[in-house]
């Protein structure tokens, strides 16, 4: 092969591929789009007031609402909230602050890496018998104790993450200062991240409140508006599971509803997430 | 320690659920393929199909015991991941080349990138949900016939689309039906699935690939094509955790798959046929056990699977973090 043939080979093969990475890159956000747009206009027709306003009521064949489910997700979203956030962040502090240490922060780190990664219907699993077995029932407690159990470890990495971004010099001058190191923590290194820790925090909401399979076996679910959380405790996504492998059409169409609010919910948040993050890192730069 | 005791107790309470079953089946559980919920209790049958009727001629009853093994749901996990795997993961690098060496000539990286971590974060029951109303109708109406009709002709690809049955001692073959919830719809939309992350986390390990390496090798007069076949090659160890992510993701994944699988637990061999993953498994069926042992039984498929999404996690891990330091 003379030179020049090769040359015009490989500049075409380099070409096709350049083109096919392009197409690629499109190809993936066409199909995804594709989807989300599908789910939005498939929602957006199903959506009506009487979706947050009212509860299914007695006919099962057209439900009305999902008002229930869409209270469940927040009341227990917040009671993991409650108790995920601030042990996710101690932990967080624990990885960056007092790491000098060698041994054991990196079997923290390691073992909220592992946890990250346990599935979410393991969760759901070790819920019923270590809650639900003991209480007697499915409850709303042993729902939000499944969605803590997941929080935690994302709360706690990304914690760490940020306080890690926080420049040395900061803890340092404090401590000249006279400052002690817990104040310094507290008064200096925390209140530099904070808008990044809110990101992380409100990505483990989000997580949270789109899970289905830790709900399954803990929550369960429930047809009616319940404010008390030892019962059987109702859920947006578990609604949505039951209702869109039910047998009615009414339930399907309720069912579409509920994702567009999950989705339009989770998209907001993204964009929330975004704009925190990019003012996070102006401030600290 | 917080973390340690939860990481502890998921181990100690799944082991010990799943003691009566881990006793009872042992490794067994691993390689047997029956799943008998109940007992099943039937006249006595000879050989030939004749009931056996005792000396006061009552019907003789046998009683078959319950029986599990995890065989099939471990063969549908690995089969929808690998699935989702073979979809993903070349569109997904592609596009994660795409994002580091051409996006940010044309201003496209910002954009593309946000909405690639938008899509990363939508929960599975949507992803479920389109699956199942629209992915799965359309692959029994028209995906499934289309390549039915393209492949039938291609020897060593029939048992794809025929399968042979036993019924009555006598064997033929069967075309197998298009259902659309099958294992290649679970594959599908699991890669769907996994196509966001696997994006992302190769662009960041694409974007630490030093910049001289890259210049370097445009400076020998390397193409396009061949800079970035070097920045693969150099990036391998932490392209392959992004797959070893999304790999995790798409073994642990439950109401997506749960809702597209078609829920048989038995080995088809034909993409276009239902299966069943253990996580799929565990979905269905947890909450109303039958008796004795189909509980502890489904603690053990849990136990299998939490062992090997660790296992794929950490391996993960250590290529992507461990390996940058």
């Amino acid at each position: 092969m003379t030179g020049s043939a090769y040359n015009s080979y490989t500049r075409i093969v380099s070409f096709v591929a350049a083109a096919l990475c392009t197409i690629f890159a499109f190809g993936i956000v066409a199909v995804l789009c594709l989807v989300v747009f599908y789910l939005f206009g498939k929602g957006a027709s199903a959506l009506s007031w009487q979706f947050f306003t009212e509860l299914p009521g007695t006919d099962p064949q057209n439900p009305k609402g999902m008002r229930h489910a869409l209270e469940g997700t927040l009341i227990m979203v917040s009671l993991a909230a409650a108790v995920g956030v601030p042990l996710g962040i101690l932990v967080g502090v624990y990885l960056s602050e007092y790491s000098s240490e060698k041994f054991l922060p990196t079997t923290v780190r390691f073992v909220a890496d592992v946890l990250a990664g346990v599935p979410s219907i393991v969760v759901g699993i070790l819920g019923y018998e270590l809650l639900v077995v003991p209480m007697g029932t499915n409850s709303g407690y042993a729902g939000a104790a499944a969605l803590a159990f997941i929080m935690i470890p994302i709360v706690a990495r990304t914690t760490e993450e940020m306080l890690k971004l926080v420049p040395k010099s900061y803890r340092e001058g404090s401590l000249a200062l006279g400052a002690t190191k817990s104040q310094t923590i507290l008064k200096v290194v925390l209140p530099a991240a904070t808008g990044s820790i809110v990101t992380g925090v409100l990505l483990a909401i989000a997580r949270a409140a789109g899970e289905t399979a830790p709900l399954l076996f803990t929550a369960l679910s429930s047809q009616y508006l319940t404010r008390d959380p030892s019962q059987p405790f109702p859920s947006l996504t578990v609604q949505i599971y039951n209702y869109a492998t039910g047998p009615f059409q009414g339930q399907r169409t309720l069912a579409w509803a509920g994702i567009l609010v999950l989705i339009s919910l989770f998209f907001v948040l993204s964009l929330a997430v975004r704009w925190l993050t990019r003012r996070a890192v102006i401030k600290m730069v | 320690m917080l973390l340690l005791v939860l990481l502890a107790s998921v181990v100690v309470v799944l082991f010990k659920g799943a003691l009566p079953a881990i006793e009872h089946f042992g490794a067994k559980f691993l390689v047997t393929s029956e799943w008998r919920v109940n007992e099943v209790e039937r006249p006595l049958r000879d050989a030939v199909g004749k009931i056996q009727f005792d000396a006061d001629g009552e019907q003789i009853i046998e009683t078959i015991p319950q029986a599990f093994g995890a065989l099939p749901t471990m063969y549908g996990t690995a089969v929808s991941s690998s699935l989702a795997l073979l979809f993903a993961v070349p569109l997904a690098l592609g596009s994660a080349l795409f994002l580091v060496r051409l996006a940010p000539k044309f201003k496209l990286a910002a954009p593309i990138g946000f909405l690639i971590e938008f899509l990363a974060s939508i929960p599975s029951i949507a992803y479920g949900v389109w699956g199942l109303f629209v992915l799965a109708p359309f692959l029994q109406s028209h995906i499934g016939p289309f390549v039915r009709d393209l492949l039938l002709d291609v020897p060593g690809l029939r048992w794809m689309f025929f399968e042979t049955v036993t019924i009555a001692g006598q064997t033929s073959e069967r075309e197998i039906p298009m259902v659309g919830r099958s294992m290649l719809c679970a594959g599908l939309v699991l890669a769907i699935m996994i196509l966001p992350i696997i994006t992302s986390v190769s662009r960041d390990v694409l974007r630490a690939v030093p910049r001289t390496q890259v210049e370097g090798s445009l400076a020998l007069g390397a193409t396009w094509w061949q800079s970035s076949w070097m920045m693969l090659k150099y990036a391998r160890s932490g392209l392959f955790g992004a797959v070893m992510l999304g790999l995790a993701r798409a073994a642990g994944e439950t109401m997506a798959v749960a809702m597209v699988i078609g829920n048989a637990n038995a080995i088809n061999p034909s993409p276009f046929s239902p299966g069943q993953t253990m996580a799929s498994l565990l979905a269905n069926e947890f909450n109303d056990p039958g008796e004795k042992l189909h509980r502890p039984s489904l603690m053990y498929v849990a136990l299998i699977l939490l062992v090997m999404s660790l296992t794929f996690n950490i391996v993960a891990r250590w290529l992507v973090v461990g390996k940058k330091q």
